[in-house]
């Protein structure tokens, strides 16, 4: 059962890359110019994008259990 | 706004193709969500000399930093493999006035150009995609296009929100961290790349000069590995004792190494570069492909325009796969055999190498390459190293 999750961003770490969005297979994660924004309703939980981020800007949040 | 065509993103891949279709005469929109066409740049900014002739762009010194004669490879205990040309091989641009000059020539061309226009959805009537529904500054606008090109880079928002299925699995991806620094010690004539798994899991350390005394710094690992780029950067500036108070820039970004698109078109949109995963899996460099995948895109555009029909755009998907897309398959397949090289497979090659014949290496003859390897005592007697070597062949 995959684990539910809030993926949260540390703005003064993020850079804007992108590179987040496009690893997510979700499109849970958008890339704007002015911010970086989450969309909890998308989200599978993989946590692809958290492992990706050159700098570690990202962590999850559990939120309890996906039936 | 209506257009013939509308290209999302000004990176590479986006003004070439909007470059071409303006020329041909048709009405293209170029659109990047920067403020600034370029900046930040997200690049190493090396690339081969051969694409100015090949893809027609001025070999113009304003975005040419430096050029480069070769190449310095480091094993992990500090064996080194030269290969220097005789002339210039590659150069170092300015990425950030390179892009802003692509989006100027196709300006030139013909094409209108929007910076600070963000593409946040397809329109869609009838089923079909029919345009971008876009944010310049803060005022929506909706462009309608008969044809979109998604060329925004590693995101590839607009090509998957069109259907188009750009998924790659984490590990076909590159996490990468770079420094402009100020830096001493290399020979600012070639690019410098240091291998190891505790250097740089499955990617590598580069130097790339800009001056005698100012390089881009960074370093790719795979995008599924516990620690971060930034971790293993900042560790090997330590061990190798190169100081870290004179950075000018941080740049950041996820580089598509493999997971190649299948089907580039869907309907009347196309997906190009770094969008479409179209990338050297083996050292990383995108924009030779991006313009490669750029030229072919505008050309099955421009015939499918001129013949009014929307059906010929499937062509692109046809004739990259036949040229670039067969040939990424196979420098996919040598970066597969090569992950699994330990340090000591590293250190011996790149020892047996460089007392090799440099002529031939320098030259590319990868077959002779391995050759050379395969003919070494210390190959010869490990099975692994026999059947890894022989995969390649
Ligand atoms: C750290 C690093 C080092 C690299 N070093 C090299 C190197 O030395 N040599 C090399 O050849 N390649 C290198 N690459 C890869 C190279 O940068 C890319 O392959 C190349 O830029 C791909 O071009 P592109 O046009 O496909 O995408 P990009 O150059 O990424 O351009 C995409 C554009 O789309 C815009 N965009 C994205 N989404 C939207 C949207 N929704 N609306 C509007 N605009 C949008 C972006 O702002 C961007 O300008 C490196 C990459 C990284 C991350
Ligand atoms: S990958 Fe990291 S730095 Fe890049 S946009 Fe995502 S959170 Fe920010
Ligand atoms: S955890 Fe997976 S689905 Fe959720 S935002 Fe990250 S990559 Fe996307």
């Amino acid at each position: 059962m995959p684990e539910k999750i809030r993926v949260v961003v540390n703005e003064d770490r993020c850079y804007l890359c992108g590179g987040c969005a496009g690893v997510c297979p979700a499109l849970a994660i958008e890339v704007h110019a002015s911010g970086w924004e989450f969309f909890q309703d998308r989200c599978i939980g993989c946590r692809i994008c958290i492992n990706a981020c050159p700098v570690g800007a990202l962590s999850a949040e559990p939120l309890g259990v996906k039936e | 706004m209506k257009y013939d065509v509308v290209v999302v993103g000004a990176g590479i891949a986006g003004p070439i193709v909007a470059r071409n279709v303006a020329k041909a005469g048709y009405s293209v929109l170029l659109i990047d969500k920067k403020p600034a066409i370029g900046s930040p740049k997200q690049c190493a900014e090396g690339i081969s000399i051969k694409v100015f002739d090949k893809y027609d762009i001025p070999y113009d010194r304003r975005y040419i930093n430096r050029e480069i004669y070769g190449a310095r490879i480091y094993s992990p205990s500090g064996y080194e493999l030269e290969l220097r040309y005789n002339e210039v091989s590659g150069v170092i641009l300015e990425r950030k006035v390179f892009d802003k000059m692509l989006a100027y020539y196709a300006a030139k061309a013909g094409a209108d150009v929007l910076a600070r226009t963000e593409a946040l959805d397809v329109i869609r009537k009838d089923g079909k995609v029919a345009g971008i529904k876009a944010k310049h500054e803060d005022e929506p606008v909706e462009i309608y296009a008969d044809i979109i090109v998604a060329a925004d880079g590693v995101e590839s928002t607009v090509a998957r929100k069109a259907g188009i299925n750009t998924y790659a699995p984490p590990h076909e991806f590159d996490s990468s961290y770079e420094y402009e620094m100020l830096i001493e010690g290399f020979d600012p004539d070639l690019i410098h790349l240091w291998f190891g798994n505790e250097v740089a899991p499955r990617g590598y350390v580069w130097v790339f000069p800009k001056d005698e005394d100012r390089a881009n710094v960074g370093i790719g690992i795979a995008s599924d590995h516990p620690q971060t780029a930034k971790y293993y950067l900042d560790k090997w500036l330590k061990e190798n004792n190169i100081p870290m108070k004179k950075i000018l820039e941080v740049n950041v970004g996820l580089v598509p190494v493999g997971g190649f698109v299948k089907e580039l078109v869907k309907e009347n949109v196309l997906v190009v570069g770094d969008a479409a995963r179209q990338v050297n899996p083996m050292h990383g460099g995108g924009m030779a492909e991006a313009m490669e995948a750029g030229t072919i895109a505008s050309k099955w555009i421009v015939k499918a325009l001129e013949e009014e029909n929307l059906s010929l755009l499937q062509n692109y998907t046809a004739e990259w796969w036949e040229k670039d897309g067969k040939r990424l398959e196979g420098v996919l397949r040598v970066r597969r055999v090569t992950e699994k090289l330990t340090d000591e497979d590293l250190d011996l090659f790149i020892q047996i190498l460089s007392g090799a014949d440099a002529e031939k290496i320098a030259g590319g003859d990868y077959v002779e390459v391995i050759k050379a390897l395969l003919t070494h005592p210390k190959v010869l007697m490990s099975r692994r190293r026999l059947s890894l070597l022989k995969e390649l062949l």
